[in-house]
């Protein structure tokens, strides 16, 4: 029987898998561990495993103005969330059901916005901002986030409505129900896994822009991450903080990518593919 | 009512529901042109002007509209960044779909501890970009580096390497390629996983080893999904910003400077705001291009009902 050796080839597999899970994952171990650190404990090698941890970082930071950064962040992912949401969702409905012409048109039109270089949409909103007075506002930011928002939600939801069939709005219409009424109460609440997830994706994807709050906010409406990367350059490359905050900007994001783990390849790949 | 509905309004209806979808798109459209073709306009409209913020005469003067174009050729320091940005996009794409595939084969058994360590494995994509850029300015940073710290320890003389000449792109491909083998890896692992079982029990019937299996069966059936994974980053690598703005600032030199960089110091940091948006044209037309393939590639607008 070659059981004995199949179960060693499964042992083998599954410690070599361990170790290279264990090294792809040290760099992101490393920053973490780094973030309880004093600056002289971040300086000393070898490492020492047993080190007295400390969260004087991260008091550091919330006194700071890296706070006002956090909040601005927050307030910029959720609100263009729930924009690109209440102006998307209808629409991926909408596509979804209506054979129209020109839809590949919209399809290309809508992937390109999203793999289009943010320089593109940079330069010009730079140049329109000025005169509107939207440098360094939130409101700013919230808009050129619809740029990629809208279109994600576009196409995550559009195969989401795909799948749903179409018998349950049209029983719903045969009852007297309005057009209107049939997207609001039929197709709505059982919208809820697509929309969580979706809304998810594009938190996520606001949260993590750094070109576009880098060239279009200054002090106001600096999100996080453009408020670390400033550590670096004005306050004497403070690695404990630098480390701290980037702790903290990771954390929401762990968590909910692990919550939409299951949509991670549609969302990224625009709807390419249904992972 | 439901014969009302049924008997005289069928035309009726159809016309309620064609405008029932219309103010369903309508808004996303209109949005979507202010926000996304709008500016796209107004970018290739910058792109026939001289346009420099310090000499604000410069920003409707279509005097001589195809001057940036013509420095587009002219320009050496481009086309090294062109010839960066091929270099970083080939192996950034290539190691990332090698690593990518090995892993989701390895990955690709019934196994607890693996399906839980899948989602490990998927960490360095999730974090935000500019996460990815401290953690390895902290690696590549010489007094503070683990990996430095090993290497004096075994008596290795290692430079640091994001200022080295010729380490300073192969290490900025090194933290590109270890933030996006989870994506291909994943895309992998998801058409591995729609791979017909009987397939594989008939090769295995057959007589066929594991390595046979993989080579004949596993393989051809993904060949479609590494194209398409490939495009995807290929697409995506040239936008690369945060590590190479946090780790070499395009040095020394210009030998990390990729076109999307350097259209963005003629911008925010000489403020050759036209000469950057005509650099900025031909990376957006790249782009377009690159996702009409792959929408060709899907098969996009074909729906399998």
């Amino acid at each position: 029987m070659s059981t004995r050796a199949q179960r060693r080839d499964r042992l083998l597999l599954h410690v070599l898998v361990v170790v290279l899970a264990l090294l792809a994952l040290s760099p992101f171990l490393w920053l973490l561990l780094m973030s309880f650190k004093t600056n002289a404990e971040i300086f000393h090698f070898p490492p020492r495993l047993l080190f007295d941890a400390t969260l004087a970082n991260y008091a550091a930071l919330w006194t700071s103005e890296f706070r006002n950064s956090f909040i601005n962040s927050l307030v910029v992912s959720v609100v263009s969330t729930a924009l690109s949401l209440l102006i998307g969702v209808p629409a991926a409905y909408a596509l979804s059901r209506w054979n129209a012409r020109g839809s590949g048109a919209i399809t290309l039109w809508i992937l390109a916005s999203r793999m289009a270089p943010p320089i593109a949409f940079t330069i010009p909103y730079f140049l329109v901002y000025r005169h509107l007075e939207l440098l360094d506002t939130l409101t700013g930011l919230i808009i050129i986030y619809l740029t990629f928002n809208l279109s994600l939600v576009i196409w995550m939801m559009r195969p989401f409505y795909d799948q749903l069939p179409r018998s349950l709005e049209e029983a719903a219409w045969i009852d007297g129900a309005t057009m209107w009424q049939g997207f609001t109460r039929i197709i709505l609440p059982l919208s809820g896994p697509g929309l969580a997830a979706t809304a998810i994706l594009c938190f996520l994807f606001a949260w993590n822009d750094f070109f576009f709050a880098l060239i279009l906010t200054r002090t106001e409406a600096m999100t996080a991450p453009v408020a670390v990367v400033n550590f670096m350059n004005y306050e004497g490359w403070e690695w404990g903080r630098i480390a701290a905050g980037g702790t903290m900007i990771m954390l929401p994001v762990l968590v909910f990518s692990f919550v939409v783990r299951k949509y991670l390849v549609h969302g990224l790949t625009g709807g390419a593919l249904k992972g | 009512m439901i014969s009302e509905r049924l008997a005289g309004t069928a035309a009726g209806f159809a016309r309620q529901q064609h405008r029932f979808f219309a103010y369903c798109v309508a808004p996303s459209l209109a949005v979507l042109a202010v926000i996304t073709l709008l500016p796209s306009l107004y970018l290739l409209a910058t792109s026939f002007t001289q346009l420099s913020l310090t000499r604000p005469e410069t920003l409707w003067d279509f005097s001589q509209p195809l001057e940036s174009y013509r420095q587009l050729l002219a320009d050496s320091r481009l086309h090294n960044s062109v010839w960066v940005q091929v270099k970083l996009s080939f192996w950034t794409v290539l190691l990332q779909l090698l690593i990518g595939l090995g892993l989701a084969l390895l990955l690709n058994m019934k196994s607890r501890l693996l399906e839980a360590l899948r989602t490990v494995f998927l960490i360095p994509m999730v974090l935000p970009p500019i996460v990815v850029a401290i953690i390895w300015k902290v690696i590549y940073t010489p007094d503070i580096s683990p990996m430095h710290g090993i290497f004096r320890a075994i008596g290795w003389n290692v430079p640091a390497l994001i200022t080295d000449p010729n380490w300073a792109l192969t290490s900025i491909i090194i933290a590109d390629t270890w933030e996006w083998f989870p994506f291909t890896m994943l895309m992998v692992l998801a058409a591995l996983q729609m791979i017909p079982q009987e397939l594989l029990d008939a090769a295995k019937v057959d007589g066929a080893s594991p390595w046979q299996v993989t080579r004949h069966v596993t393989l051809p059936f993904i060949t479609g999904i590494l194209l398409v994974a490939g495009l995807f980053r290929l697409i995506d690598s040239i936008k690369a910003f945060p590590l190479i703005f946090i780790l070499t600032d395009g040095g020394p030199g210009n030998l990390t400077e990729v076109t999307n960089y350097y259209s963005y110091l003629q911008a925010f940091n000489f403020s050759y705001l036209g000469f950057s948006s005509a650099i900025t044209v031909a990376l957006l037309a790249a782009s377009i291009v690159l996702s009409w393939v792959i929408v060709r590639a899907v098969g996009w607008g074909v729906r399998v009902d």
